[in-house]
């Protein structure tokens, strides 16, 4: 069967994308012959803007006659780009006369948002249309479909489930002590794990919270992934859970992008993985895990309950469950701390009293307070202070000279401008390679500019910046007081 | 003694570019690599793409599978259907220093060459092979394919010290394949400073061909060049050192009065300096015989670039006894001449200058200097004990496939045009 697949592509860094080209691979081995269109360029065969509006609809319509089936995963924020009602309904207009065109049509829900498709108005009747126009859906939860054919009441005969991990295969052949000593993870100590992109709705900060105390018990907490996007929510999130993170004994943030590899490998190294979602619909962390058979704590969101099944998955409500869950991995008594007795004895009651807050909080904490000394704050703010190179930033942004498209909607105009263009390249073409030197040029003079300026300020005020060992110490501005007063 | 080499297994070699005349470092050293372990007994593939052009990735061979001197060779078509604008914009701004968002990065790795075909290739039939090795790393198979079946992939790394090697698509390709292949313990130690999760790696060195002889007094004649020359080969262009060469050779020999030429052969423009244009010699692309006399004629080799995993041209160049003045940045052609002791390193123009001088005045002693380079070359980058580390690395890495397996996963080799 010659099969189209509509959906990102590796090497886009996106969990859709992988779990579509393993499902590429699974359908070849089936026998099928499968061609890929994404949104963008990529490993896939073919790409078209998804977010074109209804003429990606129109675009994809053009196609889907030459394949005996479409696939398509589906997630809103690959088609919309809006969430004006009228630009989503057109868009679903179009998108249903592509289905309606082809012969057949899978559509695989990642995420569905419901609030879109309530009522009777036109965004829901284009919805409607545009699910009830495929041939068949596909859920990986039972709680997720059922919600689904709530709001979008489709025939219940075409709403498939789908084992969510299918099609995943292992991507480490480590073994658990080669995972920890490939990751610096001492071979005794009991590793949890938040894996993923980081964004609030995974709720890794939850874990950190949940996590405090046990680094005194010989575990650590280790978070691994990068944020989907540069946007200022997401970097906020990060830099929070950064600071949770340096002041929490034992919890470490590895923020960045990994390999597949290093995503699995982490995974072997641990004891538990830990999914604390706040909302979710189904996981594909909990479907790897599964694959090397790890233990799971999980939130009771979405379909997860439903996800676990019969696997090593520990279930909670709230955060207290979440904390009761990874002390139960550690065998940690919870009532020890709260039997201890005080020792109150002796003539100063507030240092005994303040000495044992103190100790009983560092056991409780896992050790020392971070930042003791100084805000944490402060400890973001040095990390954020301008770095050499900030007076170039301007320049190095500045696009290189582009040549706009020698395109027209104009019959003819098209075919001109590319032969005006191959008539005047002999004498552009120097003049914009020369533009780019010119940048490169005062890039390096900038930087140049300010070493030079940083090593004087060095010099002139130690502790600046630049090189201001040995430089005299500046004299003491109250050392003059006196003699003017 | 070593043990037993265990050659089960289908090796791929993933070079972008194949075919005996492909110019390019790690293209050469793949089909020595692949030749190499052929003639050893490992069951070798090519996968590669149609194209010979590193600029304009125009499918010139056909698509399918061939026989090419003794190579299966496994060609794909290369797509290249975007403008190239991102690739521009977001790459100035990488090369300027700047961290960009991983969206972007995608970005400007689609907005060029990519083989889509190869990457379907993997994902279906991947399994088939023992190890699937590429390079370098900056080249969109290296980042796209790498990851289908990282545990089989293995890579010849050929990193610099550039600034694209700090931004974070990179870093599943250097942490997350079944091996690293390295060159010298600069390219080792770069790898661990900008790495820190480091895949398994082993520093193999990088195989020389040594050329039967040389005539020195052939070049002169048949290129009308008489007086000393220092020479250069390799791509012409601002992030190899050219642009920085030509300046600093105009300075040298004008204000010093030096008797030197400069010959250069390869690609890219030339574009000299009016107060030298008739001391260039662009020879373009030469006859290996051409090259190997040019080498042995020059008065030295000079080697401005900055970014080098290996450099092959120092290479050639001490085989011929020729002394090689290197630039000092970058670290790995410092590394070869501190240890050959057959050049000089500089770090600026002044010491560049001062090398030329030395050169100038005493020619018998810069002889001298050059001849020590060959015994260099010829005890560290023989091909044979390279071939032979690359076999101790591959069976460590990677795990030979079930008897049966191997029995059944090598097809019958379809012959196309």
């Amino acid at each position: 069967m010659r099969i189209l697949m509509v959906s990102p592509y590796p090497p886009k860094r996106d969990g859709i994308a992988t779990y579509a080209a393993q499902a590429v691979a699974h359908l070849e081995r089936q026998g099928h012959q499968v061609e890929v269109l994404s949104p963008e360029p990529s490993a896939a065969h073919h790409h078209l803007d998804f977010q074109a509006g209804p003429r990606f609809g129109a675009a994809l319509a053009r196609r889907v006659r030459a394949y005996d089936k479409i696939v398509l995963q589906w997630h809103p924020a690959f088609f919309y780009r809006s969430s004006d009602p009228t630009h989503r309904a057109a868009v679903d207009a179009a998108l249903a006369v592509a289905f309606k065109i082809a012969p057949q049509v899978e559509v695989w829900v990642h995420e569905f948002e419901y609030e879109d498709a309530r009522g009777g108005g036109v965004r829901a009747q284009a919805s409607r249309l545009l699910f009830r126009s495929a041939t068949a859906l596909f859920f990986h939860s039972e709680t997720e479909r059922d919600r689904f054919l709530e709001v979008v009441p489709v025939d219940p005969a075409m709403a498939h489930l789908a084992q969510h991990g299918e099609a995943f295969v292992r991507r480490s052949a480590a073994t658990r002590e080669e995972a920890r000593a490939s990751l610096g993870i001492d071979p005794d100590s009991t590793v949890f794990l938040c894996i993923g992109f980081i964004q609030e709705h995974k709720g890794f900060d939850r874990a950190v919270h949940a996590f405090s105390g046990l680094a005194a018990h010989g575990a650590r907490l280790d978070i691994v992934g990068s944020t989907r996007l540069d946007e200022p929510d997401f970097v906020a999130y990060l830099n929070e859970l950064d600071r949770l993170c340096a002041a929490t004994p034992g919890a470490s943030l590895h923020a960045g992008y990994i390999s597949d590899e290093l995503f699995d490998r982490w995974i072997v190294a641990s004891d538990a993985v830990v999914l604390p979602y706040r909302h979710i619909w189904s996981s594909g962390v909990m479907e790897r895990a599964a694959l090397y058979e790890r233990p799971v704590i999980a939130t009771r969101v979405g379909g997860l309950a439903e996800q676990a099944g019969d696997r090593l998955v520990t279930l909670v409500d709230d955060d207290a469950g979440l904390a009761a869950a990874m002390r139960q991995v550690l065998g940690v008594d919870d009532s020890a701390a709260e039997e201890r007795a005080w020792n109150l004895d002796g003539d100063d009651l507030f240092t005994a009293v303040q000495s044992q807050v103190r100790e009983r909080a560092r056991l409780v904490r896992g050790g020392e307070v971070a930042f003791a000394g100084a805000t944490p704050g402060a400890a973001v703010a040095r990390e954020t202070a301008p770095t050499p190179g900030t007076a170039t930033l301007p320049v190095r942004r500045l696009p290189p000279f582009s040549r706009p498209p020698a395109t027209s909607l104009r019959p003819g105009v098209s075919q001109l401008k590319r032969a005006v263009r191959r008539l005047i390249s002999w004498e552009v073409d120097p003049v914009v390679h020369h533009e780019l030197l010119l940048q490169q040029a005062v890039v390096a003079s900038l930087d140049t500019l300010e070493q030079r300026l940083a090593a004087v300020e060095g010099a002139v005020r130690p502790g600046t910046g630049g090189n201001g060992a040995g430089a005299p110490a500046p004299a003491d501005p109250s050392s003059d007081r006196g003699s003017t007063a | 003694m070593q043990p037993p080499v265990d050659r089960t297994g289908k090796i791929a070699f993933v070079p972008a570019r194949f075919g005996p005349d492909i110019i390019g470092g790690a293209e050469i050293v793949l089909r020595h690599l692949a030749m190499g372990l052929q003639d050893r007994g490992w069951e070798v593939e090519v996968l590669t793409t149609a194209a010979l052009d590193y600029f304009t990735w125009k499918n010139e061979l056909p698509v399918g599978v061939a026989v090419e001197d003794g190579l299966t060779v496994r060609r794909f078509e290369a797509v290249k259907s975007t403008a190239g604008r991102d690739r521009d914009e977001i790459g100035m701004r990488m090369f300027g220093g700047e961290q960009i968002p991983l969206v972007e990065q995608e970005r400007w790795l689609n907005d060029d060459v990519r083989i889509p075909g190869l990457y379907q290739h993997l994902l279906t039939r991947g399994e088939e092979y023992r190890a699937i090795v590429f390079g370098p790393y900056l080249f969109w198979p290296s980042v796209a394919c790498s990851q289908v079946h990282p545990t089989r992939s293995v890579l010849w790394t050929c990193l610099h010290d550039e600034p694209y090697a700090y931004q974070s698509i990179f870093a599943p390709v250097l942490s997350g394949v079944a091996g690293l292949f390295l060159q010298t313990e600069p390219e080792h130690e770069l790898a661990h400073s900008i790495f820190p999760q480091l895949a398994p790696h082993d520093v193999v060195g990088c195989g020389v061909e040594v050329p039967e002889g040389y005539d020195p007094e052939r070049f002169r004649q048949k290129f009308g060049i008489t007086e000393p020359f220092l020479l250069y080969a390799g791509r012409r262009e601002g992030a190899k050192g050219w642009d920085e060469l030509l300046e600093m050779f105009a300075r040298s020999v004008v204000a010093r009065g030096l008797p030197f030429h400069l010959v250069t052969m390869g690609a890219g423009d030339v574009n000299p300096p009016a107060s030298v244009a008739d001391r260039v010699h662009d020879l373009g692309f030469l006859s290996e015989e051409d090259r190997n006399d040019a080498y042995a004629a020059a008065t030295a080799y000079v080697q401005p670039s900055r970014y080098e995993a290996f450099s092959r041209t120092i290479m050639e160049s001490w085989l011929a006894e020729t002394p090689v003045v290197g630039v000092g940045q970058g670290g790995v052609v410092r590394y070869h001449i501190e240890r050959s002791r057959a050049g000089i390193v500089y770090d600026d123009r002044y010491e560049f200058e001062e090398a030329l001088v030395f050169l100038a005045a005493h020619p018998e002693a810069a002889e001298r200097l050059g001849a020590s380079g060959r015994r260099y070359v010829l005890d560290h980058y023989q091909w044979e004990d390279v071939l032979t580390r690359v076999e101790q690395s591959l069976t460590s890495w990677t795990t030979a496939p079930a008897p049966a397996a191997a029995a059944t996963a090598a097809p019958a080799v379809e012959v196309a045009g």
